[in-house]
């Protein structure tokens, strides 16, 4: 029988969580023998809306979008380098614009059974019920979604592949 | 990690005592210095006047958004302050600035950084919650309602 599960997607931001998640992803891939796929998304809708309320200068825009396109480099360089140490194929891809909108793209432009995403953060106010990016994807994306939980579990099992 | 994670009662400075842009400036660096948030005090304000320099991190409103990058701090740090009576910040409607949101962050990690400024950004589209932060009487205070919102 052919797995339910054909290709994953693992979304990086930066964020230990985001690691974790991807370690998940990369064990996941191994076991189900899936496609793996690992997206940064540089928020460059963000830089617009700081650009717009007079935050960011135009040139601090430009210097923190480069610094986006580095960090993204680096992590997707990073968890490409986990995946190879444990055997599995990944596909790396860094898009710019509004995370939330770039999500629901790649998830079907790339047609992902399964986004895997790291643990999000507590809800602290009725603000980050609307302006969580990632929450906002991970309520409208059209395939199933895995939220990684349990760093030190995680950790064991992505060191137990050899 | 939302903003409110980082927003705790011993980064928030209520009322601030400052009268001028240079002494508000020293004061919130010294909360986060207070709080135990940084260790090089001269550093860290060095790169906040060094954006200021550029331009005024005044906006609109009564709101103000001083940041910048060192790596002095090994991750994004806040401090939030109130004046009551407001500071001439050179803002962009020329009004005095009561609210303070200072950011510093280290050049390696934009992502939090963005996502932070981004936050305040939204915050002040919103005038009247801005009213009611700028009219609390204590950290306390400014913490909740950030939360409750």
């Amino acid at each position: 029988m052919e797995s339910p599960i054909q290709k994953i997607m693992v979304y990086i931001d930066g964020t230990e969580q985001s690691i974790t998640a991807a370690q998940y992803a990369i064990y996941l891939a191994r076991f189900m023998r899936a496609d793996l796929f690992a997206c940064y998304i540089i928020n460059t809708k963000a830089l617009d809306d700081l650009l717009k309320a007079s935050i960011f200068l135009k040139e601090e825009q430009l210097e923190y979008e480069h610094d986006l396109e580095e960090d993204a480099q680096r992590y997707l360089n990073h968890v490409r380098e986990m995946a190879d140490a444990k055997g599995v194929h990944i596909e790396t891809k860094s898009v710019t614009g509004s995370v939330h909108q770039e999500i629901l793209t790649t998830v079907t432009d790339e047609e992902i059974d399964l986004l895997v995403i790291g643990e999000l953060s507590r809800i602290r106010s009725r603000r980050d019920e609307f302006y969580n990016e990632t929450e906002r994807a991970m309520r409208s994306v059209s395939c199933s979604v895995l939220i990684v939980k349990d760093e030190d579990r995680v950790y064991d099992l992505f060191e137990s592949l050899v | 990690m939302a903003l409110v994670d980082l927003i705790t009662e011993d980064v928030v400075k209520v009322p601030l005592a400052a009268d001028n842009k240079p002494a508000l400036l020293r004061e919130m660096v010294q909360v986060l210095k207070d709080a135990g948030k940084i260790d090089d005090f001269d550093t860290v304000l060095q790169a906040i006047q060094d954006r200021e320099d550029k331009q005024s991190t005044g906006l609109e409103k009564g709101i103000a958004v001083p940041h910048g990058k060192t790596s002095a701090v090994k991750s994004l740090v806040i401090a939030v302050g109130v004046s009551n009576e407001g500071i001439d910040f050179n803002s962009l409607d020329k009004e005095p600035s009561k609210l303070f949101f200072m950011l510093i962050a280290p050049p390696d990690q934009p992502g939090p950084h963005v996502q932070a400024l981004a936050e305040i950004a939204k915050l002040a589209k919103s005038p009247a919650f801005l009213n009611i932060l700028i009219k609390a009487d204590s950290a306390k205070a400014v913490v909740s309602l950030l939360r409750d919102e």
